[in-house]
């Protein structure tokens, strides 16, 4: 296997050395062997992927746009994994954000979640979300909340700080705002 | 009979050509190969539907681990350079180090892909990266376990810093809807 042959055919020259060169056989068998080694190493390690991003745009500071209050739906993200959502002034009421018993390891909003945006959006045209997470909420919950607008083609959202009087609006007390602080 | 059986004996295949793919494969593999560079903190990344890829050029990296650390990188050296030059070589010298010391470790500092920074000491960074290339792509790659209040940090910085547009990064979910 792996040989290399020389052609057999004699030429002059100096008879003593060339002799010894005429129809040598190489062994290229370990050559090869390594050269398939590291083929197959720089072929598995090799990932042409690039990590997925998602594109956010944030307005400037100074833009302010006014809406009317019964076209802004609230949603209050706890750290828990529950949402409370409202639209306008209305009391907010409670969503689990993941299906129960899933965990950490949810992968999608839960069914309840997922239909009330679907209504929401669906009901009202012009319905502007404004996301407020709490402070100890997980980034995971921003991304898969973000993900799930996207996919429902919901463009009119923002993002909001979430204040004490969120925190009172949903019943919980005592929970760290301190945004801006350490 | 007899004679098929003979011919099998010691038989020799050219195998030339196939060594000769093989190398051009591996050369190929081997010449486009980038390591990843080993990464400073594991990061879970959280999984969405987005097929956007992250910018190919000076791309402008904020990690935020799961225990609300954050690590800097910048992809392109210039940047790199300004940082240390601006923001840690007066710190370096500060602190009692030769020139030679503060030559040493910015040598070391443009090798490295992601370093540690402060809370504090973020909105400088961002700053002075922003300053350095105007053109600066910002990515967020958050572990999905970082609390929000971390992560909203770094996004309060890039609207004070004019940055408007940023990519968050995340794998791909896997499972269909």
């Amino acid at each position: 296997m792996g040989l290399v042959d020389a052609p057999n055919d004699r030429k002059s020259g100096r008879k003593g050395r060339r002799r010894k060169r005429i129809g040598f056989h190489l062994d290229m068998t370990p050559m090869v062997d390594v050269a398939f080694l590291l083929l197959t190493f720089f072929m598995l390690t090799t990932t042409f992927s690039k990590a997925n991003t998602m594109e956010i745009n944030i307005p400037p500071e100074s833009g302010e746009v006014k809406i009317a209050e019964n076209n802004v739906m609230t949603l209050r993200v706890v750290e828990e994994g529950e949402v409370y959502w409202a639209i306008g002034e209305q009391a907010p009421q409670r969503i689990p954000l993941y299906e129960e018993g899933s965990g950490q390891e949810a992968m999608m909003l839960s069914e309840a979640m997922r239909q009330m945006l679907r209504q929401q959006t669906g009901a009202n045209e012009r319905l502007v979300i404004v996301v407020k997470l709490s402070p100890r909420a997980k980034y995971k919950y921003l991304v898969d909340l973000i993900d799930e607008f996207n996919l429902l083609a919901i463009d009119r959202f923002s993002l909001d700080d979430f204040t004490g009087e969120d925190a009172r609006a949903v019943g919980l007390s005592g929970v760290n705002t301190n945004h801006q602080e350490l | 009979m007899a004679k098929i059986k003979s011919r099998r004996i010691g038989f020799r295949i050219d195998m030339t050509p196939m060594v000769d793919v093989a190398f051009l494969l591996l050369t190929f593999f081997m010449l486009t190969t980038k390591f990843k560079p080993p990464e400073t903190v594991q990061i879970d990344l959280p999984s969405s539907h987005a097929e956007q890829k992250v910018p190919e050029s000076s791309v402008l990296t904020v990690s935020i681990s799961d225990d609300n650390q954050y690590f800097m990188g910048v992809s392109s050296q210039q940047t790199r350079e300004d940082i240390f030059d601006r923001l840690i070589a007066p710190v370096l010298a500060e602190g009692g180090m030769t020139a030679g010391a503060v030559a040493d470790s910015l040598q070391q500092f443009r090798l490295t892909e992601s370093f540690p920074v402060e809370r504090g000491l973020l909105e400088q960074y961002i700053m002075m990266a922003r300053i350095s290339n105007q053109r600066i792509r910002p990515v967020v790659r958050a572990d999905m376990d970082a609390d929000f209040q971390a992560v909203d940090h770094v996004l309060k910085l890039f609207k004070e810093s004019n940055i408007l547009t940023f990519n968050l990064v995340t794998v791909l979910e896997k499972e269909g809807r």
